[in-house]
């Protein structure tokens, strides 16, 4: 040994095939290549050079070489080395192989095996040590290994202090997207009126139907004609879209739109709506063919005034079904497993798939995979929306969905009837628009919900549990959805991706406010414009290519005449597979 | 309440269907007639009875019994319940109630079925109706116990095919598929009277260089004289599979120098590795165990140029325990509350698991090890068909056609003397005797799995596999009936009744897997976990009308749509081509084959 760092091409030499061995990696070209991928918007923090990435469990011959950057959107390994074990048919535009969005981090453990020391990495803590390895635990079920063994170890340390630190931001405007967005604002200012074109950066009208296709718009619900038009497509007759909520007047969590019983009044409206939670007064969902409606609302909170307010709710209900039919009402909190209930079914998911040894989980799989109770949280929504879909088909009854704030279970179960009746939700567009209706102007409360600023008691994964439910619908009637296993894949991994403005608010009025502070304390003029218009996740040829996006639909899709589909049954169940671990 | 009112839903828009099954298996029925009847099919009685129905509660019919089957027609006009059940399924005949039953509809018969159900049907106290029910199925379930002996229906059956089933399987023709014989293997007729081994095929394939004299000495040293014979040779390494039963080790721990010889000569046709692998299907326990009534396994003392594994595979008595676990959790009622950790208690799915995993590894072994292997457990006829055989389905796609899984079937099973006749219990009234075991249904099981998990590998489809194992009970072919060939040989089985694959072979379009696509040299290695293993709905819980799947199946019909869309493009095409090159009245240049268009049209999917 003639220096203390050993050149690193003998190093190399020893652990990878001889083949490569006479590249000499060290060389000044070679590493000018390994440069990032940056978005706009986009700064490296730091990185950190001659990184090993682990693939297989234990070190092997499998290990990549390459440099480790963080910058304030991602981390990213950049190597020459080819990905071993390919696993995947399409590829994100905005994400390389080994790139992990740093909404997508659940957890950053530093480890130094010499001194036998491991810590669990919070935001701007301390590190006394070196770290010789990394391991991030993803979101997304993935586990990442970098090895610093032949890393400067300061530099080392340095990225892992910077990767704690920018993925576990403080506050929401913190977030890439405002960065991203607000670059793009600066960018196009100087070409036409301050709106973003080009690649789809609208988050406001924008938003194709991911496939090839791209005439289709995915209704957003941000406008009143979106709602009329829903309206007509149902033939609601006796419901009326209402404006009484624009400019956020009367409520911060409903959309400034939404429809409700012809006969109701604005002015009763206002009324009713102080007694209920939120602010929250029956919100039109969907109407049957044959006149009956899913309406969805908050609890009323003033006892003393429930009675009555649920009479005048109920009568206007009836009054909007042609055949005058009673009002079924479902109390979701008393019949469904709450929040808390699905996110500790959820990690004990997570804990079975990805911590545990292969091995070990093998044999007692099943009562395993069981015990978690995830799967009969499945069965118990759509269980319960199956006999929702009676009452609303068979029995002629509008049913009304109340739970306590009407943002959580609602959204799960409204979406869940509707794609269960309604053919036009099975496609692409359809199904789109109908996660703008339920999940986004509805109020879900996506920031907390995923918890992208990872500092919420908040969290609770009811999207997923709603697309795992769908897959469950996906497998029971292959014929009956346009889209494919993939498009819910990849739909739930967008969630992760904080560059739309999708998933990213509680509410859309959070969205008007923060990015309204953002444009004013950034200069950047809005115009006519309510708030900043994020790139939407419907916008799908930001994340993939036209060919790729064909992978979206299901090829065995029927278009029409595909039935009602519905079955609470379990042992049809699948275990969902698709989430990669390592 | 909610809750009720939703199965009700659901058992309305399904109930329909359940009741529609009425031909599974392609026999043209005269529909004047009240009882569908084959050729050489004979109505024996007829009665009004109650079918206690688990789904749709008790509906009254009139059963009629033929030689063939039980059939059943519902009277009452809202209800089309039909049920058809060849006697051949029946397991087990009971009597319930007696003379001072009081309840409604608790006086009848309980029959259970060895597909997964059970029947009850309530009658009448009055006219020995259930006497006269009882003593009729009796007799002609056990045909060969009745007073006046009968025979199974399938040498009654009178049915004429298209194509003749018995032909499907020529083992010369066979073995010639596989490049045999050749210098290292020959084929010899040394048991062409079955002397050699009575539950052996006349025909066998042994090495080269060991004469018929070594056979006989060898088969002294092997359990009921099943020697080591070739199963599968690889095309390219020319490795094989060699199949047989446990060596005569005992407690002394015997030695045959002949055996020991024989396998070294096995050992020595592959000149790639120095050690022949020998996989013991059993736990290891259970081998050793075997030494106390005169079996065992090779030591290594005595086998110095082999390696010997443990595929730990349970026996006959383990799976059979395990299947009635199975229909204990799906049959009426489907064990809702606990689903997942009910099934993991039945460990069928965990047999299923050892069951491909050893076949797994024999296929491994051959193709990447380039070892040749044995193959034994105790006889060398239920865990050692399984593995042969599904090692084969992984190694060879030949068997992964049609005509090729029923050559795979008639030879690995039928010819190497699966005790069909003891397993299943045909025309044995015996229901509780501890050969009974559902070895052979287990091995479909790991078919379908791995249809599963390859859905373009198989030409067959699900049916083809259910139509099987629906006739493995029924007797109305000859093919899955008597424990061997010499047995099958004495009965005159291939002149006397009519094959299965006659049946399916004169209607293969039925029995087709749209999604096949042909694949030379692949080798299927399935996922052998239990994160990927499934219960097998669409046959262990098929008869519950709420379970069943969507009939017919719109992805099929989905994918039969698109071919024929894809076959006019590539028609079109040509005529355009055809046109083009007509009009430039060059030379015809060959236009491109549909074949090379192919891999276009296939991206869409």
């Amino acid at each position: 040994m003639f220096s203390l760092k050993p050149p690193r091409p003998t190093f190399r030499s020893y652990l990878l095939p001889p083949l490569q061995t006479d590249d000499n990696i060290n060389s000044e070209p070679k590493i000018k290549k390994l440069e990032p991928v940056l978005l706009p918007g986009e700064i490296v923090v730091n990185e950190v050079n001659f990184v090993r990435k682990c693939i297989a469990t234990d070190t092997s011959q499998y290990d990549l070489w390459g440099k480790l950057i963080c910058s304030n959107f991602k981390i990213s390994f950049i190597t020459d080395d080819p990905m071993p074990l390919q696993k995947f048919h399409y590829r994100n535009l905005l994400l390389g192989d080994h790139d992990v969005p740093l909404t997508c981090i659940e957890q950053i453990v530093t480890v130094n095996d010499h001194k036998r020391k491991q810590k669990v990495l919070g935001p701007n803590q301390k590190l006394k040590f070196n770290p010789t390895e990394l391991i991030i635990y993803c979101k997304d079920f993935r586990i990442v290994r970098f090895r610093f063994d032949e890393s400067g170890p300061e530099s080392a340390k340095k990225v892992c202090l910077a990767i704690a630190h920018y993925s576990q931001p403080t506050d929401l405007q913190l977030l890439f997207a405002f960065e991203y967005i607000g670059k793009k604002y600066h960018n196009s200012a100087n070409k036409i009126n301050g709106i973003p074109s080009g690649d789809g950066g609208g988050g406001g009208g924008e938003g194709n139907g991911g496939g090839v296709d791209s005439s289709q718009k995915t209704p957003l619900f941000e406008i009143y004609s979106d709602w009329d038009r829903e309206i007509k497509r149902t033939a609601a007759s006796g419901w009326r879209v209402c404006s009484i909520n624009e400019g956020y007047m009367i409520s911060t969590c409903l959309p400034e739109y939404f429809v409700v019983p012809s006969s109701l009044a604005d002015q009763d409206l206002k009324i009713f709506s102080h007694s209920f939670v939120g602010r929250r007064m029956p919100l039109w969902c969907w109407s049957h063919a044959n006149g009956s409606a899913l309406v969805r609302m908050a609890l009323v909170k003033d006892a003393p005034q429930q009675r009555k307010i649920d009479q005048r709710i109920c009568n206007a209900i009836t009054k909007s079904h042609p055949q005058r039919s009673d009002v079924y009402k479902s109390d979701l909190d008393k019949t469904l497993p709450n929040i808390q209930e699905v996110q500790a079914a959820f990690v004990k998911l997570k804990q079975l798939c990805v911590n545990e040894p292969f091995e070990e989980t093998e044999e007692k799989w099943l009562s395993s995979l069981e015990n978690t109770r995830w799967l009969e949280y499945v069965r118990a929504f759509l269980k319960h929306s199956a006999e929702l879909v009676y009452m609303l088909e068979s029995k002629h009854l509008s049913v009304v969905l109340q739970e306590e704030e009407g943002r959580d279970l609602s959204c799960l179960v409204a979406s869940l009837v509707q794609v269960m009746l309604d053919p036009y939700f099975r496609t692409i567009v359809g199904f789109q628009s109908l996660i703008q209706k339920e999940w986004v102007m509805a109020g879900y409360q996506f920031l907390d919900r995923c918890n992208h600023l990872k500092r919420s008691e908040k969290e609770s994964p009811l999207f997923l549990l709603f697309l795992d439910a769908t897959w469950q619908l996906l497998e029971q009637y292959p014929a009956a959805f346009e889209f494919s296993e993939t498009y819910l894949a990849v739909l739930y991994d967008s969630t992760r991706i904080s560059l739309f403005g999708t998933f990213l608010f509680n509410s859309p009025h959070q969205r008007v406010k923060q990015s309204t502070e953002f444009a004013i304390s950034k200069n950047i003029q809005l115009g006519d414009e309510k708030g900043l218009k994020f790139p939407s996740v419907w916008d799908w040829s930001l994340q993939f290519t036209a060919k790729d996006r064909t992978l979206f639909h299901n090829p065995f899709y029927i278009g029409k005449s595909t039935p009602c589909v519905q079955n609470g049954s379990m042992k049809s169940f699948k275990r969902t597979k698709g989430n990669p671990g390592t | 309440m909610a809750s009720a009112s939703t199965s009700k839903y659901n058992s309305h828009s399904l109930e329909n269907e359940s009741i529609k099954r009425t031909s599974r298996d392609g026999v043209n029925r005269d529909l004047t007639e009240a009882v569908p009847r084959l050729p050489g099919e004979t109505l024996i009685t007829d009665k009004e009875v109650i079918y206690i129905c688990p789904f749709n509660g008790p509906i009254k019919g009139r059963v009629y019994i033929t030689n063939y089957r039980l059939y059943l027609r519902s009277l009452e006009t809202d209800s089309a319940v039909i049920l058809d059940v060849p006697l051949g399924v029946i397991s087990r005949i009971e009597k319930m109630g007696g003379a001072t039953s009081r309840g409604e509809n608790s006086y009848g018969l309980d029959i259970t079925c060895k597909d997964m159900r059970n029947l009850r049907f309530a009658l009448k106290q009055e006219g020995h109706s259930r006497r006269d029910m009882f003593e009729i199925l009796t007799r002609y379930l056990v045909p060969s116990t009745a007073a006046a002996p009968l025979p199974l229906f399938a040498f009654l059956n009178e049915e004429k095919f298209n194509v003749d089933g018995w032909t499907v399987y020529n083992p010369v023709e066979e073995y010639r598929r596989q490049g045999l014989p050749n210098h290292h293997w020959r084929i010899t007729f040394i048991n062409k009277c079955y002397e050699l081994c009575d539950t052996y095929p006349a025909l066998l394939v042994v090495p080269y260089r060991a004469t018929d004299d070594d056979l006989r000495r060898v088969a002294t040293f092997r359990s009921r004289n099943r020697i080591p014979v070739l199963s599968w040779i690889h095309p390219e390494n020319k490795t094989v599979i060699v199949r047989c039963s446990q060596p005569l080790v005992g407690m002394g721990g015997k030695r045959n120098k002949d055996d020991e010889k024989y396998l070294d000569v096995i050992r020595e046709t592959n000149k790639q590795i120095s050690k022949l692998t020998i996989y013991d299907a059993r736990p290891s326990v259970n081998a050793v165990a075997n030494k106390a009534t005169g079996g065992g396994y090779e030591s290594d003392d005595a086998y110095h140029n082999a390696e010997l594994f443990f595929l730990d595979i349970h026996n006959i008595h383990v799976m059979r325990e395990s299947l009635k676990k199975v229909k204990d959790i799906v049959y009426p009622n489907v064990e809702e509350s606990h689903w997942l950790s009910s099934l993991e208690s039945t460990h069928w799915l965990e047999h299923i698991k050892l069951v491909l995993t050893g076949a797994i590894q024999v296929a491994d072994k051959v193709s990447s090890g380039k070892s040749s292997v044995l193959v034994h457990c105790s006889d060398g006829w239920d865990r050692t068909a399984q593995l042969t055989s599904l090692a084969m389905l992984m190694l060879d796609s030949f068997y992964r056609s049609i005509e090729g899984f029923e050559i795979l079937v008639q030879k690995e099973w039928i010819s190497f003397g699966h005790k069909f006749a003891s397993r299943i219990g045909h025309g044995d009234k015996n229901h509780t005797d501890a050969d009974r075991s559902p070895i052979f249904l287990q091995f479909i099981d790991c078919v379908w799995q791995m249809s599963k998990q390859f859905p373009t590998a198989f030409e067959f489809n699900e049916q083809f596999l259910i139509i099987i194992l629906d006739h493995l009970y029924s007797c109305r072919f000859g093919t899955f009936l008597f424990n061997c060939e010499s047995a099958r040989e004495r009965q005159k089985v291939t002149e006397r009744t009519v094959s299965l694959w006659s049946l399916i072979n004169s209607n293969k379009e039925k029995f087709k897997n749209p999604f096949y696509t042909k694949e030379i040299n692949r080798i299927l290695y399935p996922v052998a976990s239990m994160r990927h293993l499934e219960l097998w709905v669409n046959y262990y819980i098929r008869w519950n009308p709420r379970i069943k799947q969507q009939q017919p199946n719109p992805v099929e019909q989905r994918y039969m749509e698109l071919l024929a869309l894809r076959d006019e493009y590539i028609k079109r095409l040509e005529e355009l081509q055809l046109a083009n090159s007509a009009k430039l009245s060059d030379p015809p240049t060959s236009p491109s084959s549909p074949s090379q268009m192919m891999p276009h049209m296939q991206t869409h999917f």
